[in-house]
């Protein structure tokens, strides 16, 4: 079972890293890259409505011309500190899979966007198993650009839907004014 | 393609015919001397049967012959109406229920199993075929099932023509028959005219006329669209031949020309016919202008010269076949019969998609509309202003008739429980009579196909567990009869359907000691509980006080479904009952699940939209300051407890202290509760977006909704906040009691 579980992920890994284009963006002062098939569009961060008793990373939604879309801090994501809104904030909306034919758009929130370049297949490096500021089930891989590395997000991983889904019922369920007062410890998150 | 197409209408049709056939039989049990019923549900058979050889259904066609057989008997008065009978009936219009869901599964040939039990319906059927009557009505009625053993819609065309050596050209007549669009609804099947017409005589040619059926999707399976053109050799007066068709003669052109009559009578009978697009030459033909021979040998002509371009009619003219006159009333008639149409009729078939997409985009021009008109307000001109608002007017009344497209009656979805109570009383061996109220109350489609489900299941739990045993009934002094009711009604902005019985009502003790015997409460809060709460714990899962467990009900599974599949349709359930009154189910249901009129508050910074049929009322909150700890407020009297928006969503308030609090007042169902918001913002039209996979934990919350000016808002789930309320009332209560 873990074996099956393991080859699938990695046949995922293999279509992912076969993009060769990736989208650079800045994040708490560091550069992170995404493929850029998933990618729908980048648009300036605009006006957000709070979604109240949601984790803090789910930051709310936005109109995206009469769609409801969430919007995801991804700073806050894996690290807890929320990404300050300034000029160069922006929104990358990212299509996902949310069932087995349905898609959802989903928002990430991004400190700044960079550029659109090509990372050949051997200047990919694997995750490495520790030290890396983010959780490594989270990386696709180490791209090398200009003797430096960015770190390739496997952003259908961040932004599973039911992974997250639990993560907002959970918190919901804690912060609830229903909830007794030994359950509303936000640490726990 | 088309043909899916097609027979999807037919599915369609078919079930409806169906519906309305046990409908029908239900009601002649009460009502056995009642003739339209009876030919109501004849027609229905008739009709499916007659779809069915349209698609080549075979196993249709021959199950519901057998059916249709026994119907015409009783039609015919030679079959009593009888318990049996009914039963009978009702059993074959279930199995063709099945049988049509095989179709819908596209296979060529039907189930062993189900085949099985189409013969075993019509071994049963057959016996009322069999039982012999009292007077001449057998001999026709005999006649009528042996000579439609054969039949199907297109067989009649081709019957061979029997050649007759007594008779000589001039005994040939002509007869043009066009049926009238309502004979089939008067009862009458045009075969049976054509059989007759053979009796006089014989039949030497027969055309069959389909033009005039439109494509599948605009046909009415009730409406006769054929002709037919026959020519028949007979030696009978006209009288005779005219009498055949006595029956549909004012309702249908039927045009009889003599052997002998003269070329201007066929040039009359051309410009009668409604015909259109049909080839010349083939409508002189089947006028009988022509006979075959001549047509074979101009067809031959025709090919050996290798002229095919040349249409038949003029190359009949050349040969001096027939009279050039004629062909020119036919041409006329080929240019001339598109303009008599018939009216389109009054009911169209539409994709439900096709609304889905209307609404939706009715919710864009909405909200587009509402920035629009902000716009207009900042701009200050006056004539602008003015003609937005028309507009918004204009879009307002578009939302509500494109919103009322969607809403069916009620009464469709009752009308099915008649059936359920009929089987489940004789199951159950009690008596139960369903009375229907309100089915004329609209909702929307989505909402009533599935609610059917959940009404089911109370109707059956009624029945089973809440009316009592006859001996048990006499006892008490109530009728000998259970009474079941199913009622609708609207009711602020929701719809309510009702389910309540005249039985036992429920046990408050037997509920609380199973529900405290099954862990879902303990003995300390079940002392603490209303009657309503106790009531309500039958939704509970794993609940069932039933002691026996029947087919039925009683296994403990499905109330709990109930309240999960009304809950998935915003709306909600509860139980009411008195002891040996009666128990009553009631479920509120939202009317529509797309659009609604919205008051919009603020708190804080965030905006929040209450639906407006929930507002009773807007009071200023000031008064009641001091009593702020209770979570209560007094309305006239009234204890109202309230909820602080801004704490309850933990809005951040950094010092920031609104002067003026307003109390927003909202109802839903039999609860009031209070909300506090810092701002009164108005009412406007709110197009509800779902709240996504993401965010359906959030509590308080029902959807999202756009303002004009392009914020996303949130829309209060009230039921949930009213719910909440009560919790929180409940816990301040405790505390204020251990401190």
């Amino acid at each position: 079972m873990a074996q099956a579980e393991l080859k699938e992920a990695v046949t995922e890994n293999d279509v992912t890293l076969s993009h060769q284009q990736y989208l650079t963006f800045m994040l708490g002062g560091e550069t992170f890259a995404i493929g850029i098939l998933a990618i729908k569009e980048i648009i300036e961060y605009g006006q957000l409505t709070e979604v109240p008793r949601m984790p803090d990373f789910i930051r709310g939604v936005i109109n995206l011309r009469g769609a409801v879309v969430p919007v995801i801090d991804l700073k806050a994501r894996f690290s807890n500190r929320l990404t300050e809104v300034a000029r160069r904030t922006c929104i990358v909306i990212i299509e996902v899979q949310s069932g087995d034919d349905e898609t959802q758009d989903i928002g990430i929130l991004v400190d700044a966007v960079n550029e659109v370049l090509e990372i050949p297949q051997p200047d990919i490096e694997p995750p490495p198993s520790f030290g890396a500021a983010i959780e490594s089930r989270f990386i696709n891989g180490m791209g090398k650009v200009n003797d430096k590395f960015v770190i390739i997000l496997d952003i259908a991983h961040i932004l599973m839907i039911d992974e997250i889904s639990q993560l907002a019922a959970d918190h919901t369920e804690s912060v609830s004014p229903l909830a007794n007062n030994e359950g509303s410890d936000e640490s726990s998150d | 393609m088309d043909m899916d197409d097609a027979l999807q209408t037919f599915m369609a049709e078919g079930h409806e015919l169906l519906e309305d056939m046990e409908n029908a039989l239900l009601s002649i049990e009460s009502d056995p001397d009642n003739e339209d019923t009876i030919n109501a549900i004849f027609r229905a058979a008739h009709t499916i049967k007659g779809s069915a050889g349209l698609f080549g259904l075979n196993y249709l066609v021959t199950f519901t012959h057998v059916v249709e057989s026994v119907l015409d008997r009783v039609r015919a008065r030679e079959v009593a109406i009888s318990t049996d009978l009914v039963a009978l009936l009702l059993s074959s219009c279930d199995h063709l229920t099945d049988l049509m869901d095989w179709v819908a599964r596209g296979e060529d040939d039907v189930s062993d199993s189900l085949a099985r039990k189409s013969l075993g319906i019509e071994e049963n059927l057959k016996v009322f075929l069999d039982t012999p009557v009292a007077g001449a009505g057998e001999q026709v009625s005999a006649d009528s099932s042996a000579a439609e053993d054969g039949h199907s819609a297109d067989v009649d065309a081709d019957e061979p023509p029997v050649a007759e050596p007594a008779l000589t050209e001039k005994d040939l007549w002509h007869i043009s028959l066009r049926f009238g669009p309502d004979v089939l609804r008067h009862g009458m099947d045009p075969v049976s005219f054509i059989r007759y017409l053979a009796t006089l005589g014989t039949i030497h040619h027969i055309e069959t006329l389909l033009d005039a059926i439109p494509d599948a999707g605009n046909m009415d399976p009730e409406t006769c669209y054929t002709g037919f053109e026959i020519s028949l050799h007979s030696t009978q007066s006209k009288e005779a031949i005219e009498g055949v068709f006595e029956f549909v003669s004012e309702e249908s052109q039927i045009h009889i020309l003599a052997p002998d009559c003269l070329q201007e009578e066929y040039i009359r009978l051309i410009k009668a016919l409604p015909e259109e697009d049909m080839k010349l030459g083939e409508i002189l033909v089947r006028c009988g202008t022509l006979t075959h021979r001549e047509l074979e040998s101009a067809l031959q002509q025709q090919q050996s010269s290798g002229n095919s371009l040349q249409p038949i009619g003029e190359m009949l003219v050349e040969k001096n076949v027939v009279n050039s006159e004629v062909v020119n009333a036919a041409v006329r008639k080929q240019k001339t019969v598109k303009e008599a149409r018939p009216p389109e009729a009054s009911l169209i078939r539409v994709d439900a998609d096709k609304l889905d997409n209307l609404i939706n985009l009715v919710g864009e021009l909405i909200i587009a509309g509402a920035g629009t008109n902000i716009l207009a307000l900042r701009s200050g001109q006056s004539d602008l202003i003015e003609s937005t608002e028309t507009l918004s007017r204009l879009v307002e009344e578009v939302r509500d008739s494109a919103l009322n497209l969607r809403m069916v009656q009620i009464g469709s979805t009752f009308n099915r429980f008649q059936r359920v109570v009929r089987d489940v009383s004789q199951e159950l061996g009690k008596d139960i009579r369903l009375t229907i109220n309100g089915g004329d109350t609209e909702l929307d489609k989505t909402v009533v196909e599935k609610i059917a489900d959940p009404l089911t299941h109370l109707v059956r739990n009624s029945m089973d567990h809440g009316i009592e045993a006859e001996e048990v009934r006499l006892a008490a002094g109530k009728p000998a009869h259970g009474s079941l009711m199913l009622n609708a009604y609207h009711d602020a902005g929701s719809i309510v359907i009702e389910v309540s019985d005249d039985g036992g009502g429920i046990h408050k003790d037997r509920i609380l000691s199973k529900a405290i015997e099954k862990g879902l409460i303990s003995e300390n809060s079940a002392a603490a509980m209303t009657d309503k709460d106790i009531f309500n714990l039958v939704f509970e899962p794993g609940f069932s006080t039933a002691d026996q467990v029947s087919n039925l009900s009683g296994r403990g599974v499905g109330m709990d479904v109930v309240r999960r599949n009304i809950e998935s349709l915003r709306g909600t359930v509860e139980m009411d009952s008195q002891d040996g009154q009666g128990t009553m189910a009631r479920i509120r249901l939202p009317l529509t699940l797309a659009i609604i009129d919205g008051f919009l508050v603020g708190v804080n910074q965030s905006a929040y939209v209450i639906p407006l049929d929930m507002v009773v009322e807007c009071v200023e909150y000031g008064a009641w300051k001091e009593s702020d700890n209770s979570h209560c407020l007094n309305l006239r009297g009234e204890v109202l407890p309230y909820i602080r928006l801004s704490e309850y969503f933990e809005t951040q308030n950094p010092g920031h202290s609104s002067e003026r609090e307003s109390v927003v007042v909202v109802r839903f169902g039999d609860s009031k509760v209070g909300l506090v918001v810092d701002r009164l913002m108005g009412e406007f039209q709110t197009v509800i977006k779902p709240l996504g996979k993401l965010f359906n934990g959030v509590g308080g919350i029902s959807g999202f909704t756009i303002l004009g000016s392009g914020d996303v808002v949130l829309i209060l789930d009230i039921p949930s906040l009213i719910n909440d309320a009560g919790t929180l009332l409940y816990q301040t209560d405790r505390q204020a009691m251990t401190a």
